[in-house]
């Protein structure tokens, strides 16, 4: 045998010889020279569904510049703001926008203030049962999907539903939480529930044991522990679950179109009846980029408040 | 200042200590040395307040603390790991104590000041913690523990993670600091050597038990038995029948040889196995057949292994008589002694008093 020389490679197996060959295809193809470029490779189909996307929005965004002529029922050839000031202009549009932010703030923190304690049993609990058990709830919702839900919130909290039943044969009134704002409500935070865990059982995860007893060795009770050291320690799971929740509240359809039939529309329902019920596609464009906007705008604002660092993205001081 | 009388805890059907008792007082500083799983652990958190003892009862000044939560004990920790918040700087972890146990707000940037000083932090008060190097987050971490200045002071083995030379270091400051305050303080460790260094009074466990309540000098000269002896320095185990034992001295044959040796065991020992302990640095080496000035016991042996250190050489060699043994030597004046060579016949000997016998439990 020679040094150095590759005499086995006619033994190779069948399968080994194909993958050479691979190999050898892919060499002359894309020779070592572009490798700094392959990485950069991967990123291409991303970039082009954000691509498409975008240039979605383009179209929308001109159409949003164009009124609908009432003789054609067709969209202007020219730009106006017309349809900006429409949005602008009648309450009707400021009640939902505005129910739809409170909803967003307002689930947000009711689902950060239930999904905390989930996600630190889920960390710290000793028992691998448990901890199973507890995964298990978090994802059994996930294959059920939010219309699904929807609809069995209905036979909860419907007027002859579950609960009102169980009122009932205790003596007491029925409450009316179909089609109330409250309702849509209690729809919207169970959905993001899973969502808002999930994000935060890392961060929890992430903060040693170790650092609560210190706490709590050095005078801190329960909740001081809590204040000082656990929360300020989870805050990048805190910032991003509350953006994806927030974000996914403002943007929500189906919860308050089943849960409010029609009586507590949020953002997309105004956006869908523009264009499919009222026929104003440019109406409906101009209330999606505003919507658009409007949630960026939020989502900017809390980054900057905290720091995009909470999202990993910081240069390391170790030394 | 601190007591703990018969102190027992059990994880369902496994003991992680048993019957532990020992008082600390003011200014001392004591070391519980164990292997990993001895209970020294389990005994540390019991004291912080982490943990319910199954049985007895732990005194602090006095009063027994078991309903008290460890924030309302007077006891600072340093951890394993620190734990340190990452999201303070260096001074805001060392008035974290002071905030929470509602020191006066004027008193809080004084006596930060004052302990960042103490350990030789003046002027890092500013840094986060991540922009501390390991021995100043060691830093860090004590003056945290000690700034509301406790009652006792407990250590978790926050050196283990150290490198060699700057762990030895900080045994030497953490000792200084807990001089300088004179509080009470407890380490818990499983290296030897760091007991030896820091500590006033070493506590030897295994299997969740006391094995030795000592002073450092006293646990390495007077084993309490096998187990300390082989913990505590590198030391030899020859299997021995005992043949005469009285008055703390032992009468035993290994192998072919009738020695003598210490030993703690009364008259029932006799005719029953025991374990002749050597130290590694106890044993001579001599040229073969000749004697070695001051050795009471001769044995010829052959060298296997010579490792040289520097400082010393250690030696393998296998005595055929002595029940075919195997013994490690340390030679520490290697400078001034003849090196051996792998392979060389040499003699072996000790003084008789170097002799421990532990007899076996029958």
């Amino acid at each position: 045998m020679t040094p150095g020389i590759d005499t086995a490679a006619s033994n190779r197996p069948l399968w080994l010889r194909i993958l050479f060959a691979a190999e050898a295809t892919r060499a002359a193809l894309w020779p070592e020279r572009f490798s700094p470029a392959t990485a950069w490779a991967f990123l291409v189909p991303a970039i082009l569904v954000v691509f498409v996307l975008v240039a979605g929005m383009g179209y929308m965004v001109d159409a949003s510049l164009r009124e609908l002529d009432r003789s054609t029922f067709m969209l202007s050839d020219d730009y106006s703001f017309a349809n900006y000031a429409t949005v602008l202009d009648r309450s009707f549009y400021w009640h939902i926008i505005g129910r739809t932010v409170a909803a967003a703030v307002i689930v947000t923190v009711i689902t950060l203030v239930l999904a905390f304690p989930y996600a630190y049993a889920m960390a710290r609990t000793p028992s691998a049962a448990t901890r199973k058990l507890l995964l298990i709830g978090l994802f059994l919702p996930f294959f059920i999907g939010q219309v699904v839900r929807a609809y069995g919130w209905l036979i909860v909290l419907g007027q002859e539903g579950l609960l009102n039943s169980g009122l009932a044969w205790l003596g007491l009134d029925a409450i009316k939480l179909i089609y109330t704002y409250t309702g849509v409500l209690i729809g919207l935070v169970q959905y993001m529930l899973p969502f808002a865990v999930l994000m935060l059982a890392p961060a929890v995860t992430a903060v040693p044991e170790e650092v609560e007893l210190a706490s709590g060795s050095l005078g801190a009770n329960w909740f001081a522990t809590l204040w000082h050291v656990l929360l300020p320690m989870a805050k990048p799971g805190l910032v991003a679950a509350g953006v994806v929740v927030f974000t996914l509240t403002i943007t929500d359809f189906a919860m308050p179109e089943i849960m409010g039939g029609g009586t507590n529309d949020f953002i997309a329902s105004a956006i869908y009846d523009g264009y499919f019920s009222i026929s104003e596609p440019g109406l409906g464009s101009a209330l999606a980029v505003l919507l658009v906007l409007l949630a960026s705008t939020l989502v900017a604002v809390i980054f900057a408040f905290v720091g995009v660092g909470t999202l990993g993205y910081t240069k390391r001081l170790e030394r | 200042m601190v007591r703990l009388d018969g102190v027992t805890k059990r994880f369902g059907t496994v003991t992680a200590a048993e019957d532990v008792s020992f008082a600390l007082h003011q200014g001392e500083f004591l070391t519980i040395l164990g292997p990993s799983g001895s209970g020294k652990t389990t005994v540390l958190r019991m004291i912080a307040g982490f943990m319910q003892p199954t049985a007895g009862t732990i005194l602090l000044g006095g009063r027994p603390v078991s309903e008290l939560p460890p924030h309302r004990r007077s006891i600072g920790m340093v951890f394993q790991r620190l734990a340190l918040f990452p999201h303070m700087t260096a001074a805001g972890n060392i008035a974290y104590p002071l905030k929470m146990r509602g020191f006066p707000r004027a008193e809080i940037p004084k006596r930060v000041e004052r302990f960042l000083a103490l350990v030789q932090l003046h002027g890092l008060g500013d840094r986060r913690i991540n922009e501390l190097s390991g021995g100043q987050q060691q830093r860090v971490a004590i003056a945290r523990a000690l700034s509301f200045e406790p009652d006792l002071l407990l250590l978790d083995e926050p050196l283990a993670s150290l490198d060699r030379k700057l762990r030895e270091d900080m045994q030497l400051e953490f000792r200084r600091i807990q001089q300088e305050l004179g509080v009470a303080t407890i380490n818990v460790t499983h290296d030897q050597r760091e007991a030896l260094v820091m500590s006033d009074r070493v506590i030897v466990m295994d299997g969740g038990r006391v094995q030795q309540a000592a002073a450092p000098q006293d646990a390495y000269r007077q084993p309490a038995n096998r187990f300390v002896a082989g913990f505590i320095g590198v030391t030899n185990f020859l299997a021995c029948t005992v043949l005469e034992a009285h008055d703390g001295e032992a009468e035993v044959e290994i192998g072919d040889h009738r020695c003598a040796g210490r030993s703690a065991a009364g008259g029932e020992a006799v005719g029953r196995t025991a374990d002749a302990a050597l130290r590694a640095e106890q044993v001579l080496i001599g040229e073969a057949g000749q004697a070695i000035a001051h050795a009471d016991m001769l044995v010829p042996a052959t060298v296997t292994e010579v490792i040289f250190e520097g400082d010393r050489v250690v030696y393998a060699v296998d005595a055929p008589t002595l029940g075919g043994a195997s013994l490690r030597i340390f030679d520490h004046d290697p400078l001034h002694h003849k090196t051996r060579r792998i392979g060389e016949t040499v003699t072996i000997g000790w003084k008789r008093r170097d002799l421990m016998v532990f007899p076996r439990d029958a």
